[in-house]
């Protein structure tokens, strides 16, 4: 008999195998790499075993929104690389593009195999305490971090398998299938392949295990060339395959040494020919940079209404930008109550709480933030809900956040998971995992 | 408008043996309405498969792979264009209005462009170039063997030498503070022995070439090779090879000769 009274009850059943699970994914090694001080440390990203719980009513609003909002992206790097229509409409000052360093260039008059670019797509959200949810945040360069609640999921079913089988719970095994659709749909003919840097990459884990899960081969660069514009993967046995889409694991500045960084040593030269003549898909596609600056994430809304003719379904923060004289005054006068975010950062770096700052330091910010007004945006901090996670023995509220996946193939879906992500610290709002947070499944109900 | 025979050629030798050699070369003439490529002929050594490719800044691009091992690469070229610097082109790209890589300027060079932007009283940008471009050759020394490949213009102009290739990143960045449009060109002059570098400006409906170097507005007797932001966007030569020890040595020679 199955009994759902509400979302929190059910969140309370598998906080018994915490460290069972958290055992597991040591054994697993389901890790995470940070750089700090030049100096490279793998270690464990935290389980907790409570789940968030999302319901299905409030889970299809949000999947809507969310194909709305990356519909549009994709929409905007096309035009961008092409006719540039939005910035000839005057919507988005063209500074915003030209001046952000994930605007490439070398990408202009590309089209990628069938005009997508951002196949795989992670979009944070958070739920403020009206339960309204708001985007904070759109990665579509190297989004990581799927496989962590695809393998903790796997890991809780062992451990206890009642909760999948008495609860609506949407099965999340499926992201496999999505992310193997994605890679076969922009197939130029040949084989899938995941290009990692190697194992001393924060993500290696998590490419190694979607290439298991999608049926790829699993690269590194030395395995792979380019002759007469066709990507060609190298067997140990000698033979030689040709590549169809290229799931690179690395950004897009380190990928070409003959286009981009001469100096680079995991890329694969001339692929950029390769990609050129639509040889092969490389996903996500080059130069998307330009899309997740957060400089443009102001202008999200802006381009649903342009390119879609239709309202924003999901909200940003309230977002300033110095750039814009009545922005930086307000920003200014009310610099204590926002979160300044340098565009040019990202994992939870270059994230300034004004209300943090002493007397000086704020001076001499706000003189940064005059000089440099296109280097910053500032955000309302929204009171975002918190989550009980475990701390010990006992139950204890923090900040969390959700990314969730968007997968743009044939169609475009989203993933019924997600990877929710917490402050270990109550009193911080920062969640990136390279900030020492914890992470959580996401139970989307299915219900 | 003149006729012109051209010529280019590289020798790469090395120490010892390279293999799985990747390069891209763009060392064929670009063909547009002020210059057009009445025929060429490129000869690569050793034998290899390449495919030509153009890419976003127009540039033609060979590129090839050879995987066994080797010991030199050769290239050359050479050719017949008819040049009519009359007329303009107008392949237009919104990054030539932005500083690139290497044409940041420091707070030198901001300050020097305040100097002379002050001092200028001309308008059009045929004018305002003009001007810089002889402001910069008063206060530059022509001189080789001090800068290299890697300088930027702000490392060129602290120290007020360089070759050519240091006159237009300088020039670039002055006229992108000054909101003009520029490209860097490199390519072949009657003047030069090897390959020679100058930019262009946009005066507001097409491309006019401006030789810092030698302060001079570009005539008939110049052909473009490459364009692009910079120097990066506009290396004629760009390779990856292994080996387990290898110095190279590259001799380049060019000639370019009315017909």
């Amino acid at each position: 008999m199955r009994e759902l009274k509400n979302e929190n009850s059910l969140a309370d059943t598998p906080a018994g195998n915490a460290n069972e699970i958290n055992e597991l994914l040591r054994r697993y090694g389901v890790k995470f790499g940070i750089y700090k001080n030049g100096v490279f440390n793998e270690q464990f990203f935290p389980f907790d075993p409570i789940p968030r719980v999302i319901s299905a009513e409030h889970f299809a609003v949000i999947e809507k929104g969310l194909i709305q909002r990356v519909t549009a992206l994709n929409m905007f790097l096309y035009d961008i690389y092409h006719e540039k229509r939005i910035i000839k409409d005057n919507i988005i000052p063209e500074d915003f593009i030209y001046m952000s360093s994930g605007y490439l260039p070398q990408c202009e008059g590309i089209m990628p195999p069938k005009n997508i670019y951002s196949h795989i797509s992670g979009i944070d959200l958070v739920q403020g305490k009206d339960g309204k949810w708001y985007i904070l945040e759109d990665n579509l360069r190297i989004p990581s971090g799927a496989s962590y609640p695809l393998i903790a999921r796997e890991l809780t079913r062992v451990a206890s398998p009642k909760i999948f089988s008495d609860n609506p719970i949407a099965d999340n095994r499926n992201y496999a299938s999505l992310l193997k659709d994605t890679l076969d749909f922009s197939n130029c003919g040949g084989i899938n392949a995941i290009l990692t840097p190697g194992r001393c990459n924060a993500a290696y884990f998590e490419h190694s295990y979607l290439a298991e899960l999608t049926e790829s081969v699993l690269v590194q660069n030395h395995e792979l060339f380019v002759e007469n514009n066709i990507l060609y993967h190298k067997t140990y046995s000698g033979e030689k395959n040709k590549v169809g889409t290229l799931y690179r694991r690395i950004s897009d500045e380190y990928l070409d040494p003959l286009t981009f960084i001469p100096q680079s040593l995991i890329g694969i030269p001339n692929i950029m020919e390769a990609y050129r003549c639509g040889n092969i898909a490389i996903i996500n596609a080059i130069g998307n940079g330009v899309a997740d600056d957060k400089g443009i994430y102001y202008f999200v809304p802006k381009m649903i209404k342009y390119y879609l003719n239709e309202e924003p379904m999901l909200s940003n923060a309230p977002t300033y930008l110095p750039f814009y004289e009545k922005d930086k005054k307000y920003i200014l006068d009310h610099i204590d109550k926002l979160v300044i975010k340098d565009v040019s950062e990202s994992g939870g770096y270059g994230v300034t709480f004004g209300k943090e700052l002493s007397k000086e330091k704020l001076q001499e910010f706000k003189s940064v933030i005059t000089n440099e007004p296109r280097r910053f945006i500032a955000q309302e901090i929204i009171d975002f809900l918190e989550l009980p996670i475990m701390d010990g023995e006992k139950a204890v509220m923090r900040k969390a956040d959700l990314r969730a996946f968007v997968l743009s193939g044939e169609s475009t879906r989203v993933w019924s998971s997600g990877l929710t992500r917490f402050s270990r610290n109550p009193d911080s709002f920062v969640v990136n995992s390279s900030q020492g947070g914890g992470f959580k499944d996401t139970w989307v109900l299915s219900q | 408008m003149k006729k012109l025979h051209f010529s280019f050629s590289t020798k790469l030798t090395f120490d010892d043996n390279v293999y799985n050699h990747s390069f891209a070369l763009r060392c064929i003439p670009i063909n547009n309405s002020t210059q057009s490529i009445l025929n060429y002929d490129l000869e690569i050594k050793p034998f290899v498969s390449t495919k030509l490719t153009m890419d976003a800044f127009g540039n033609n691009v060979i590129s090839g792979y050879i995987q066994e091992k080797h010991r030199y690469l050769d290239f050359d070229i050479n050719g017949t264009a008819q040049i009519d610097s009359t007329i303009k082109t107008n392949d237009y790209l919104p990054c030539y209005l932005y500083q690139s890589k290497y044409t940041k300027p420091n707070d030198e060079l901001k300050a020097f462009y305040n100097d002379i932007a002050n001092q200028c009283r001309l308008f059009t940008p045929a004018d305002r170039a003009a001007y810089f471009s002889q402001k910069l050759f008063d206060c530059m020394t022509y001189e080789k063997n001090i800068t290299n490949t890697q300088t930027e213009a702000s490392d060129a102009f602290k120290i007020k030498k360089g070759v050519c290739q240091d006159y237009s990143h300088i020039m670039l960045s002055l006229l992108r503070i000054d909101k003009i449009p520029c490209r860097y060109i490199a390519g072949l002059s009657s003047c030069a022995g090897e390959t020679h570098s100058w930019i262009e400006f946009w005066d507001g409906n097409g491309w006019i070439g401006l030789d810092p170097a030698n302060n001079c507005f570009v005539t008939d007797d110049y052909l473009i090779l490459t364009q692009g932001r910079d120097f990066m966007d506009c290396s004629i030569d760009r390779g990856v090879m292994f080996g387990s020890y290898t110095r190279q040595m590259q001799l380049i020679t060019s000639t370019l000769e009315q017909q």
